[in-house]
């Protein structure tokens, strides 16, 4: 068992947006989540609201999807950035079903934290999800000392 | 005539200024025997004269001494007595001058009886003398008697004399005549060694005219010939100097007219070639850009014939928005430079335009003065629309291939979204599987096995079409071939000792190396000894091993000793989804695919695939280029 810096409380705790135009893998997540023991999960299937959503909620996390009509996760992963301030570190879990190594490059190189191919093993998403907020919150307490 | 003109023209020369002072001296010596011949009858005649005037004179100095004489007889005075005195102190000097210049035969006998009537008459004149001086002592009659003694005595004298002269005078004219004669003889001598000596020098004359002024002139043509670059006339080979000469002048000639020819066959050469040159224009410009030359390819090319264009401005080929600048700043360009190349449009002469390569170059004598331009175009249309094509096509081909992975891309995600959700929810029954009946679990389970064969499925099936397609991510490099044998061996055994069998190797016998993608090469090889250790059911081994083979590639193989493949099916093995019916009989899992996507694989990467019977058992192979220059160029053309 790895030494756990942050209780998991707090992670639990932390603000999660999903960000998927369907349907059927939003309540996957937000069934994963629950499971899980996450509080405060936001979901969104509607891209076009996503960055206002962002913006207003200010979540610790994100799961995006890339391939969505209207705006798309690039176009998402590159407003999130140009939001931020230099020294935010607001993770990015890019879930995505385009597996080419092209997608790939392009949203990691755009500011995604990590990325995993759908179909996904629900165990996998977990501890990466768990593992990304971990370092927020390490991150954050090292910027306040 | 050939023995006179071989002649050395020394001789030549002696001959001919030696023939007509031999032939002067000739009649000057003629001239000389003939003056002294004359001179010698002339003193022949002189001397006739003398002895003729002598003559007179004894009968001159006896007359009047007997006419003295007679005188003093009768006188008896002494005065008489002088001219008998005169011709007793003149006659014998006389006498003796007549003896000696008399040479006449005939008269010399004359004379001697001229001399014996003379000492007589001299007697005579004497005794008569002597009877005068004593008067008293002689009478009368005989000093008559003596007188008239001495009258036939000088008529005796006298009639000598006459017989003297009548003869010297026959003397005279036959030396008189003979005088003439000699002058005569002589006379022609002269005329004749005169008329000798015009002929000679005539001759003379004629032979130096044949033998050299002819020839020389005749030389001297032949040089101006030789000058004017035409050919010589036949000249007769002589042996003299002047031969020679035109030998050597033939010689020069001759070579003369072979560089000529060389250097002109040469031109000709040189000009057939750039006239004949079809595809590219090349012409000269004069310094201010005048055509002054004009070939076939730039006839083909622009359009104007040599008399159209020659002449004309170079200027005339530029379109109008170029023509103020361009032309004048191509020539500057080449002056400075040495030459100058462009590339753009130029106009043809029905006005259309051509998109041209142009170079100039500078054209400079030995002493660096500029004396034109040499300018050749080539015409890129063909190349540029080539190009132009070319171009399209890529783009074509990259829309293309774009389309096509925009469509994997596409349909990988719409056929992994919903799966997402089946194996998602799928996983999350699975979870809560205590919750559930027995029934309901093994619906669970089916419904997650199905969703996990159609993801394998899709997987490979997007994995064949991607590399088919050519949007596969290959990164060639230079891979060892144990290492790579190694890893694979690593990865995959404990799939084989799963299935109850040993795992061997067989490394290449030295260092090996492969050009390939290491991901591809070993997915490959995984799926060939997953292949084996699932179909090998009654076997006990699976190898693994690469060798380097007669043609210098790497070959990898997979062999194992189970129940090999029907000899009948073993073509349809690399077909997709043919199972070959094998998954009827045993509950191996698999997609069908397996086989299909190695084959893309190795083919993506120049390879080939392939199975042979191991007896017993089954054999995988394929094999890839060790090192291949060539063929990773089109790889890498391919990648890209």
């Amino acid at each position: 068992m790895p030494v756990q810096l942050i209780e998991p409380e707090k992670i639990l705790g932390c603000r999660i947006l999903a960000i998927d135009d369907e349907e059927a893998n939003v309540v996957l997540l937000r069934n994963l989540l629950q499971r899980e023991g996450y509080t405060d999960v936001h979901c969104l299937t509607d891209s076009s609201e996503a960055l206002k959503t962002y913006i207003d909620i200010e979540p610790d996390l994100v799961l995006l999807d890339l391939m969505m009509p209207e705006i798309d996760g690039f176009q998402l992963l590159e407003a999130f950035s140009r939001h931020d301030a230099a020294d935010e570190f607001r993770p990015v879990l890019v879930l995505t079903a385009d597996t080419t190594i092209q997608a790939r490059r392009k949203a990691l190189a755009l500011g995604a934290k990590d990325f995993v191919s759908k179909p996904f093993d629900l165990i996998e998403v977990g501890l990466r999800i768990s593992n990304l907020l971990e370092t927020r919150l390490l991150y954050e307490r090292v910027r306040a000392v | 005539m050939r023995l006179w003109t071989d002649r050395p023209l020394a001789f030549k020369g002696l001959v001919v200024i030696a023939l007509p002072l031999a032939v002067l001296l000739g009649a000057l010596v003629s001239l000389y025997l003939a003056s002294s011949a004359e001179a010698r009858a002339e003193d022949d005649v002189r001397r006739a004269f003398a002895i003729q005037r002598d003559i007179y004179q004894v009968h001159a100095l006896l007359a009047e001494a007997a006419t003295g004489v007679r005188g003093y007889a009768l006188t008896g005075e002494d005065r008489f007595l002088e001219p008998y005195r005169k011709s007793e102190r003149e006659l014998p000097p006389t006498l003796e001058r007549l003896d000696i210049a008399i040479e006449d035969e005939v008269v010399s006998r004359y004379f001697e009886d001229l001399l014996l009537v003379v000492e007589e008459k001299r007697e005579g004149l004497r005794s008569t003398v002597a009877l005068s001086e004593i008067p008293q002592a002689s009478s009368r009659e005989e000093i008559e008697e003596a007188l008239i003694a001495n009258k036939l005595a000088l008529d005796s004298v006298r009639r000598e004399i006459d017989k003297i002269q009548q003869r010297e005078a026959v003397v005279l004219d036959e030396r008189r005549a003979l005088v003439d004669d000699v002058r005569t003889r002589f006379l022609t001598l002269t005329a004749v060694s005169g008329i000798v000596g015009l002929l000679g020098s005539l001759a003379a004359v004629y032979l130096f005219s044949t033998g050299i002024v002819r020839r020389v002139s005749k030389l001297e043509s032949n040089a101006e010939l030789l000058a004017r670059g035409e050919r010589l006339t036949e000249l007769p080979e002589e042996a003299d100097e002047i031969g020679r000469l035109t030998q050597r002048l033939v010689g020069a000639s001759a070579l003369l007219r072979k560089r000529e020819e060389d250097l002109r066959a040469s031109e000709e050469r040189f000009r057939l070639v750039i006239e004949g040159v079809r595809d590219y224009g090349i012409f000269a410009l004069s310094p201010d850009g005048i055509v002054t030359s004009w070939n076939l390819g730039a006839e083909r090319i622009k359009g104007w014939q040599a008399h159209e264009i020659l002449g004309e401005h170079f200027s005339t080929f530029y379109p109008d928005d170029t023509r103020d600048f361009l032309p004048k700043q191509m020539l500057e360009r080449a002056r400075a430079d040495g030459s100058a190349e462009d590339e753009g449009w130029r106009l043809r002469k029905d006005g259309s335009r051509f998109w041209a390569n142009v170079v100039i170059t500078a054209l400079r004598d030995e002493d660096g003065e500029l004396q034109g331009f040499a300018k050749v175009t080539r015409d890129m249309s063909e190349r540029r629309r080539s190009e132009e094509a070319l171009r399209l096509a890529r783009e074509e081909a990259e829309a293309a291939n774009l389309a096509k992975s925009e469509f994997l891309s596409r349909t990988s995600h719409e056929l992994r979204t919903p799966l997402n959700a089946i194996l998602g929810f799928g996983q999350l029954l699975e979870i809560d599987v205590e919750d559930f009946n027995e029934p309901h679990r093994e619906a669970i389970d089916r419904i997650t096995m199905a969703g996990r064969h159609l993801l394998a499925l899709i997987n490979d099936l997007l994995d064949i079409s991607s590399i088919e397609a050519g949007g596969a991510d290959l990164q060639f490099e230079m891979l060892d071939v144990a290492s790579v044998l190694r890893e694979a061996h690593d990865l995959a055994d404990p799939i084989v000792s799963s299935a109850g069998l040993s795992f061997e190797m067989s490394l290449p016998e030295s260092a090996l190396a492969v050009r390939a993608d290491r991901r591809r090469l070993t997915q490959v090889i995984l799926n060939l000894v997953g292949n084996s250790a699932k179909y090998n059911t009654d076997g006990s081994y699976v190898r693994l091993g690469a060798a380097q083979d007669d043609e210098g590639q790497v070959s990898f193989f997979v062999e194992d000793d189970g129940p090999g493949v029907d000899p009948d099916k073993a073509s349809r093995l690399f077909t997709a989804f043919d199972r070959l019916g094998q998954n009827k009989k045993t509950k191996t899992e698999g997609t069908g695919l397996g086989l299909a996507l190695s084959k893309s694989l190795v083919e993506s990467m120049n390879g080939v695939i392939g199975y042979s019977s191991n007896d017993p058992g089954a054999r995988f192979w394929f094999r890839l280029a060790a090192k291949d220059a060539a063929s990773s160029d089109v790889i890498e053309a391919q990648e890209s």
